[in-house]
C-alpha cells in the first residue's frame, strides 16, 4: 500500500468515525426508518471514497449532508416507484404474478430504467415508454400524443441515445 | 467520471439512430447495413453491445407491470410530492409509537406494522394485541361480538374481561378458520394455506372454515397449525413461540432454511440458502429488530457466509 493511500484510507477512517453517527440519525430522521439511514449512510460514504478527495472536504458536515441529500431524493424516487409497482403487482390476476425472485429482479431493472429516464423531458419519456414497453408503433404513438410521426422518432433517438450514453 | 470503456459519442449517436430505424420496423437489407455497421471496429461493436443489452433489458418487463411503475405522474409533479413526502416524512417521528385506543362501538379500523416493525395496541375493550412484523388486521367490535379478522402476520393477544354486563365472544378469525378465545393469551399466525395457533393461558376454540370436524379446544401449553378443513397434530408451546415480542428469535436446532425464512419476515429483500448448507441446524437466540446483527451472530457461530448483494437486499447464506 503506498503512502498516499495510506493517507487516504486514515482520512477516510477519520471522516467515517467523527460523522457516521450524527449522518445516520439525520437520515435516520429525515427517512423515519432505520434500515434505510443506514444503507444510505454507508453509501454516502461511498460516494465520498469513490470521489477520493476526502482531504479536500473544508466542511465534512455540510459535504456529507449535500451528497445525503442527493442519495435521499433518490431514495424518495425509488419508494414512489416501489409504490406504483406494487399497486400494479396488486391488481394482476393469480396465474400472472411473477414468483418472489423474479419480482426482486424486475423491481431492480425498473429502478436502473427509471433513474436512466429521470433527466428526459417528460414527452420524450413517454414516447419512449409507448414504444419500448408498450410495444406501440411510432405511427400509433403520433396519432396517441397528437405529434408529427417524425417528431416521435425524434424523441426515440434522443431517449435511445440518453440511455446509452447514461452510464458514461 | 468516465470509465474506461468510454465510447466515442459520435458512435453512440449513431447506435441511437439505428435503435430508433430499427424500432421503426425495418427491412431485411436495413438489418444487414446495421450488422455491417456494428462490426466496423470494437468501439463500434461495444457501442452495438451496449444498445443490446439496453433493449434485453427493457424487452424483459413485463409491460403490465412496468408501465404504471414507470409512466408515474410527470417528474416536476412527483418532484413537488416528494418534497411534500419529505416535510410529512420530517414531522413523523414525533407522533410514532402514540397509539390511538380504539373506542367506539362498531368500529372498523385497519391496523398493520411494515415489516421489521412491531408494536403493542389496546382495542376498545382493553384487550392487548402485539403485532409482529408484516401484519395487518381488522377490528369489527359491536354489541354482540368482538372479533379481530387476521390478514396477513402474527399477533399475540392478551383478552380483557369483559366490563359490561353482556358477554361478548373474542373471536379471531382467518381464512382458515375461527378461534374463540376463553379467557386467554394466545398468538396466532398466518401463513399462505395455514394458521398457526399457540395458547399460553387458558383456551382456545378452532372451527375450520370448511369442516365437517368438531370443533377443537386448545389448552394453555399447545400448539397446533390448521387448515381449512384440517386441524394438525398438538404440540407443546412455550414461551418461546412469543420470543419475538421481546425482540428475540429463539432457535432450538432450527433448520438454516426455516431460520432464513424466519429473519427474512423483518428485513425487506431476500434471504437465500445455498442447498449446500440447508441441513445446517442453529440455536440460540437472536435480535430480530437488529437482523444484520443476527446474521453477524449466525456468521460468528457456524460454519456459514453471508454474501450480501444489492445493498444488503439479497443475502445469500453459503458454506465457509
Amino acid at each position: 500500500m503506498s503512502a498516499t493511500e495510506n493517507a487516504l484510507n486514515y482520512e477516510i477512517s477519520t471522516l467515517y468515525s467523527n460523522h457516521h453517527g450524527w449522518l445516520q440519525g439525520w437520515l435516520c430522521k429525515k427517512l423515519g426508518n432505520a434500515f434505510d439511514a443506514a444503507d444510505l449512510a454507508q453509501d454516502t460514504f461511498i460516494r465520498i471514497l469513490s470521489s477520493r478527495d476526502v482531504a479536500a472536504i473544508k466542511e465534512p458536515r455540510a459535504y456529507l449532508t449535500t451528497v445525503a441529500k442527493g442519495l435521499v431524493i433518490n431514495w424518495y424516487q425509488r419508494q414512489a416507484l416501489e409504490r406504483a409497482y406494487l399497486d400494479a403487482l396488486a391488481l394482476l390476476p393469480e396465474p400472472q404474478a411473477p414468483s418472489a425472485e423474479q419480482r426482486y429482479i424486475i423491481l431492480e431493472t425498473l429502478y436502473e430504467i427509471d433513474a436512466m429516464l429521470d433527466a428526459l423531458p417528460s414527452r420524450v419519456r413517454q414516447v419512449f415508454l409507448l414504444s419500448q414497453i408498450e410495444g406501440l408503433k411510432y405511427e400509433e404513438i403520433a396519432v396517441q400524443i397528437d405529434a408529427a410521426l417524425i417528431t416521435v422518432k425524434r424523441y426515440m433517438k434522443q431517449a435511445f441515445l440518453h440511455c446509452l450514453a447514461f452510464h458514461e | 467520471m468516465r470509465r474506461p470503456e468510454a465510447i466515442d459519442p459520435r458512435i453512440l449517436d449513431e447506435a441511437a439512430e439505428w435503435l430508433m430505424q430499427l424500432g421503426a420496423g425495418a427491412t431485411e437489407e436495413e438489418r444487414r447495413a446495421c450488422e455491417r455497421w456494428s462490426q466496423r471496429s470494437p468501439e463500434h461493436a461495444r457501442a452495438w453491445a451496449r444498445a443490446q443489452l439496453l433493449l434485453n433489458k427493457l424487452g424483459g418487463l413485463p409491460s403490465s407491470l412496468a408501465m404504471p411503475a414507470l409512466n408515474r405522474e410527470p417528474a416536476a409533479g412527483r418532484r413537488a410530492a416528494m418534497a411534500k413526502l419529505a416535510a410529512i416524512l420530517a414531522l413523523a417521528p414525533a407522533s410514532w409509537g402514540i397509539w390511538k385506543v380504539i373506542d367506539a362501538q362498531d368500529w372498523m379500523a385497519d391496523c398493520h406494522t411494515a415489516v421489521g416493525e412491531q408494536r403493542v395496541m389496546h382495542l376498545a375493550d382493553n384487550s392487548e394485541v402485539t403485532l409482529n412484523t408484516a401484519t395487518a388486521f381488522n377490528v369489527h367490535f359491536n354489541s354482540a361480538q368482538r372479533n379481530i379478522n387476521l390478514r396477513s402476520g402474527e399477533i399475540l393477544i392478551q383478552t380483557a374481561r369483559e366490563a359490561t354486563a353482556s358477554y361478548r365472544p373474542f373471536t379471531v378469525s382467518t381464512t382458515q378458520g375461527r378461534m374463540e378465545a376463553l379467557g386467554t393469551r394466545f398468538s396466532v399466525r398466518l401463513e399462505e394455506e395455514t394458521t398457526h395457533l399457540a395458547v399460553l393461558e387458558g383456551a382456545v376454540r378452532i372451527t375450520p372454515n370448511q369442516n365437517m370436524l368438531q370443533p377443537q379446544v386448545l389448552r394453555a401449553g399447545q400448539q397446533v397449525t390448521f387448515t381449512k378443513n384440517t386441524i394438525g397434530e398438538i404440540s407443546e408451546a412455550d414461551n418461546a413461540v412469543v420470543a419475538w415480542t421481546e425482540g428475540m428469535l429463539v432457535a432450538d436446532r432450527m433448520r438454516l432454511t426455516d431460520f432464513a425464512a424466519e429473519l427474512s419476515r423483518y428485513r425487506s429483500g431476500i434471504v437465500r440458502v445455498d442447498p449446500t448448507v440447508a441441513h445446517v441446524r442453529v440455536s440460540g437466540a437472536f435480535p430480530l429488530r437488529d437482523t444484520d446483527k443476527a446474521l453477524a451472530m449466525l456468521v460468528s457461530t457456524y460454519e456459514v457466509d453471508a454474501i450480501t448483494r444489492l445493498r444488503g437486499h439479497w443475502i445469500t447464506l453459503v458454506a465457509r
